[in-house]
């Protein structure tokens, strides 16, 4: 196959006419839609809105709710460990905290619960993959606070409900726009460094939804930036972590308050029993279960341990129904199909186009909502088709060079310049091809405002619990989360743990009678949860795969 | 797509068929390895799968990302599953910007030889060697800028010859010019005051007691901030 | 004087002397680097048709002339290190290595006295050499034996040459961070009391080591001669200087043995 430029001689074709209606394009504009008008096509394209990719738990607290089958197959499944194999008595791990998941949500946990009284040798870290291996270490775009004059966070609280169609919990948005630009000082006093104006003001820009300019961003690296410092300075506290041992299942104590977990070592593949006075669930989302089938922006871990395990223990879940397919996921070349595609790239200035260089939407539409006109565009017929047989959008990236002159993709764009440079492709003179992406579980264990679950002894923050987003996530959202909700867990645990005596009882009753319901709802055996990471292995290997040793 | 062309790597020596097209990564899934180390973020951002490979008839040993390269005919792979690297403990609060910190924690930058073979190791293609001359000079604001796009995959310690942590060292180097060189900008603090007067709270109270109909009136009828061009006016 | 200073961009540390005491191929690789880089400031356009790399530090100097000069000697040698940095353009040895002080010989010490706004009349200046900047021989900018530049230096300020016996005995060098600083506070003892028995106000060196051993050493010397007196040791450039006017930029801020009283008695700083 010839390629110029990284691009097939077809997809050249495609590039020309996106070329030839550029000069135009940039002088117009599309405009956005009316609430009727995303609905529409919300419903008639969006992949959350087809009713045979969803089922109704059979089981557990959210019995009768609907989840995307590849979620329920999960949560209706028998455990990976038998209870009676483990041995309660004796006790691995005995600590004040227990923190499950290395990711932004469980590192801010940790600091702030050191913060408020917790010493770094009575808190435990256990994680599946290293310390930062997470969605909180790839997000590029930036993180929102409402703190230019022109803004509040009464247009923030308004910006997320509308995103969320209304479904956000109340209280959980109150706290994510009030506690914003308190997050954006504890980075700054930590070292953090954010893009600045020459006036030494923050660059502040638009995200998919937000009426306000208010993304903070580091360059293109903004999730690595503030995973990078706050790990640092989790190291610098000495804060026990224990990597490659992810949690698989909970523990209670005799009054069946949440009092630790079974982590298992994946590398020697032993188990320990972790006693804790308070436990953090900072486990993420379910973004590596590519739901009905699509490609991925999420890292390896992101299976929805988490979710399983508080729902055994009788945590309480919601929205779980919507899932984030971020608009532009790469779809050209093979190699990095999927793979995030920054809103920032939109938010300077590239337009979406279809194969004929055409603008067919507004640019900056919440993402449900961009993502579901994008497939509309290609149901007409108005897609560029990859020699892999992916269908794709343009992103006419070279007009952000136009905007904001020569080397603004390279200084504000830097992750996505170096990807596409490594194929091949230079996305500072050539368009890109994108198509929606698994990205966000909108969803997840319910919380209060304390960052507390339903169960007594469990607190969750991050991509894991729900409620913040309602049914659609805005930009630059989700590292505010982790960091409001995760430093609101570490709080909250911390003291709860103060006014804790060493549980006592370890047991896993839970376990036991979750596995009874799912044998009464005649749950097939073979089906086992944690998913801990998925399997990629080729086919003809799996095929004679033997289990001996 | 007919048929698969197919290619031959070499993991750890041992040779497997694997088709062309795939990152180095999913070649050795292919191939039957499952990884628990050597796959983290699978999009060049968290430095776990960094990986150390030799085309063959070459001499060069060569670094890379295994998921953001393409696998090649004749490609010997290892991964590097852990760096055992120097890093210092220190408190952020406690530092002296005008010293050179750098220095005093990590002495052994004064070792470097400029071989540069850091630099060529860096599978971000950054300037490492350079931004070691310039942590030797205490130059924070340079070291930041050359060095934050550093994923931290320690590739560069793994082969310096004077057994310096580079990613240490700048990670070091970025919190003290974040923290003490770059200024908390006015309109936050101005923000945290209001906010800790509650000036917004009687607004977002209103809206918290808002029926859904009344939020939806109230958000369609927010003013939406112009971006100042022309591609998304309301025309 | 007509002389514009290009920086190098993306120079980096030449090594320092002590990496040539090894005879390794890698210590040769820093500052071949610099060199490479004046060449690509040529192709750049950054200079032009200008191949003479001022060094001011008489240690970067010997050790950048040192490494320049074994690979115009030795082809094969040039071949090891282009090799070993396949990542840079090819060095042909074509830079040239130039201390400071050979620059304004070239252009003629009259030229300096032309620039001179404040005279240093009857100011008694010594010159000390020290190592780096006279030997080895083919290295050396002046006669090591009899070395005169810096002497023509301190004329063409207007300030009187003092001699010293001792101007190109070693200062101790890097026995100073080592466990042997009494070695160099003995030295400076020796040096300094040579300028002063020989009527000496202050003395001037360009190196920065040799600066430090005379200057901060002295303090050490103190103790364990109380009968040392002090005396002002200046890098070369603060002298200069203070003799073209130019004040603020003296740095004087930096010495250890503050120059300024003497300086203000004699009326060559003002306040």
């Amino acid at each position: 196959m010839k390629l110029i430029g990284g691009y097939t001689e077809e997809m050249r074709e495609s590039i020309e006419m996106v070329e030839k209606t550029r000069d135009e394009r940039m002088k117009k504009s599309f405009p956005p839609m009316s609430l009727e008008e995303r609905e529409e096509v919300l419903n008639k394209y969006h992949p959350d809105y087809k009713p045979d990719k969803k089922r109704a738990v059979k089981v557990g607290p959210n019995k009768g709710d609907l989840a995307p089958h590849e979620v329920v197959d999960l949560l209706e499944a028998y455990p990976l460990i038998d209870p009676k194999e483990i041995d309660l008595k004796t006790i691995d791990y005995d600590v004040d905290l227990l923190i499950i998941g290395g990711g932004g949500a469980g590192t801010v946990a940790a600091l702030w619960a050191n913060e408020n009284g917790v010493p770094a040798e009575n808190i435990l870290m256990a994680t599946k993959l290293r310390h930062g291996d997470a969605n909180s270490m790839m997000a590029q775009g930036g993180i929102q606070a409402a703190d230019r004059p022109e803004d509040s966070p009464a247009i923030h609280y308004l910006d997320v409900m509308g995103g969320g169609h209304f479904a956000n919990k109340p209280e959980l948005v109150e706290a994510l726009v009030k506690d914003a630009p308190f997050i954006l000082k504890w980075h700054e006093e930590l070292g953090v460094q954010y893009d600045r104006n020459p006036d030494g003001s923050y660059v502040e820009r638009p995200g998919g939804g937000t009426s306000r300019f208010r993304l903070h961003s580091a360059k293109d690296y903004t999730g690595m930036e503030i995973m990078r410092v706050i790990r640092d300075e989790f190291r610098n506290r000495e804060i026990p972590v224990l990597e490659f041992t992810p949690a698989v299942e909970l523990l209670k104590d005799s009054e069946g308050n949440v009092a630790g977990a079974v982590l298992f070592n994946m590398e020697t593949e032993q188990y320990y029993v972790v006693r804790a006075k308070a436990t953090v669930l900072a486990t993420g989302g379910f973004g590596r279960l590519h739901i009905q089938g699509f490609p991925t922006t999420n890292h390896y871990g992101a299976t929805a341990d988490g979710l399983v395990m508080a729902y055994r223990a009788g945590a309480k879940l919601r929205d779980l129904d919507t899932v984030q397919y971020h608009p532009t996921g790469a779809a050209y070349p093979e190699q990095i199909v999927g793979l995030l595609i920054t809103e920032k790239v939109r938010g300077m200035g590239a337009q979406p186009v279809n194969k004929n260089g055409e603008l067919f939407v507004f640019p900056m539409e919440p993402r449900d909502v961009e993502a579901a006109s994008f497939i509309r565009e290609c149901a007409r017929g108005n897609c560029v088709e990859t020699p892999t047989g992916m269908k794709g959008i343009w992103l006419d990236s070279p007009m952000i060079e136009e905007i904001e002159g020569e080397g603004a993709i390279k200084r504000n764009l830097d992750a996505m310049y170096r990807m596409y440079k490594r194929f091949g492709i230079d996305m500072t003179k050539d368009p890109i091809l994108v198509f929606p992406t698994l990205h966000y579980q909108n969803g997840g264990v319910e919380i209060d405002a304390e960052s507390r679950t339903s169960v007594n002894g469990l607190f969750a923050g991050g991509e894991v619990e729900g409620g913040v987003h309602g049914k659609n996530r805005l930009m630059g959202n989700s590292l505010l989360d982790y960091n409001v909700f995760g430093r609101r867990a570490g709080i909250s645990a911390a003291k709860f743990a103060s006014k804790r005596s060493k549980p006592t009882g370890l047991n896993l009753k839970h376990v036991d009678s979750y596995i009874k319901e799912l044998e009464k709802a005649k749950v097939p055996k073979e089906r086992r949860s944690p998913m801990l990471l998925p399997d990629y292995r080729g086919e003809k290997v799996l095929a004679r795969m033997l289990d001996i040793f | 797509m007919s048929e698969e062309k197919m290619i031959t790597v070499y993991i750890m020596g041992k040779a497997y068929q694997v088709p062309f097209g795939l990152t180095i990564m999913k070649a050795m899934e292919y191939a039957g390895y499952r990884f628990i180390r050597g796959s983290g973020c699978r999009a060049g951002f968290c430095g776990a799968c960094a990986t150390v490979y030799r085309k063959k008839g070459e001499y060069k040993f060569r670094t890379a990302l295994a998921c953001q390269t393409t696998a090649e005919d004749g490609m010997y792979l290892a991964q590097l599953p852990f760096v055992p690297a120097n890093r210092k403990e220190y408190n952020i609060n406690e530092l002296d910007p005008e010293k050179n910190v750098l220095s005093e924690y990590y002495p052994e930058i004064n070792r470097c030889v400029s071989c540069n073979t850091c630099t060529k190791a860096c599978p971000q293609e950054l300037d490492v060697m350079y931004y070691i001359q310039a942590a030797i000079r205490g130059d924070y604001r340079q070291v930041s800028e050359l060095s934050f796009d550093c994923i931290q995959c320690g590739l560069c310690t793994a082969r310096c010859p004077a057994e310096i942590t580079h990613y240490h060292v700048a990670q070091l180097a970025r919190r003290i010019y974040g923290k003490y060189q770059l200024k908390v900008p006015e309109h936050l603090e101005k923000r945290l005051k209001e906010i800790e007067e509650g000036k917004f709270d009687e607004e977002i109270e209103r809206l918290k007691n808002m029926s859904i109909d009344e939020l939806k009136s109230a958000y369609v009828q927010r003013d939406i901030e112009k971006i100042p061009r022309g591609e998304v006016s309301d025309e | 004087m007509d002389i514009e200073l290009v920086e190098i961009p993306k120079w980096n540390c030449c090594g320092a002397v002590s990496s040539l005491t090894a005879d390794d191929v890698m210590h040769h690789v820093a500052p071949i680097r610099n060199l490479i880089r004046v060449i690509e400031m040529n192709e750049e356009g950054l200079v032009n048709d200008e191949k003479r790399l001022i060094v001011f530090c008489s240690m970067c100097f010997n050790v950048l002339r040192r490494s320049n000069k074994r690979v115009k000697e030795d082809p094969k040698f040039l071949e090891t290190i282009n090799s070993f940095m396949d990542e840079e353009r090819d060095y042909d040895g074509s830079v040239k290595v130039m201390h400071f002080l050979e620059i304004l010989r070239d252009i003629g010490f009259y030229k300096v006295k032309e620039r001179v706004k404040k005279p240093l009349k009857g100011l008694k200046v010594s010159a000390y050499y020290g190592c780096t900047l006279l030997r080895p021989r083919g290295v050396g900018i002046d006669d090591p034996e009899a070395p005169s530049i810096m002497e023509k230096f301190i004329e063409s300020l207007g300030a009187e040459v003092v001699d010293n016996p001792y101007k190109s005995l070693c200062c101790g060098s890097y026995h100073t961070v080592g466990g042997n600083k009494e070695l160099v506070a003995e030295r400076a003892y020796k040096i300094i009391n040579a300028a002063r028995e020989r009527g000496a106000d202050l003395i001037i060196t360009s190196c920065p080591l040799c600066a430090f051993n005379l200057d901060n050493r002295q303090e050490l010397t103190k103790k364990i001669h109380p009968d040392f007196e002090h005396m002002p040791v200046l890098y070369f450039t603060q002298l200069m200087a203070l003799a073209m006017g130019m004040e603020s930029e003296t740095g004087f801020d930096g010495n250890y043995i503050d120059p300024r009283p003497l300086l203000r008695e004699r009326g060559f700083l003002e306040g």
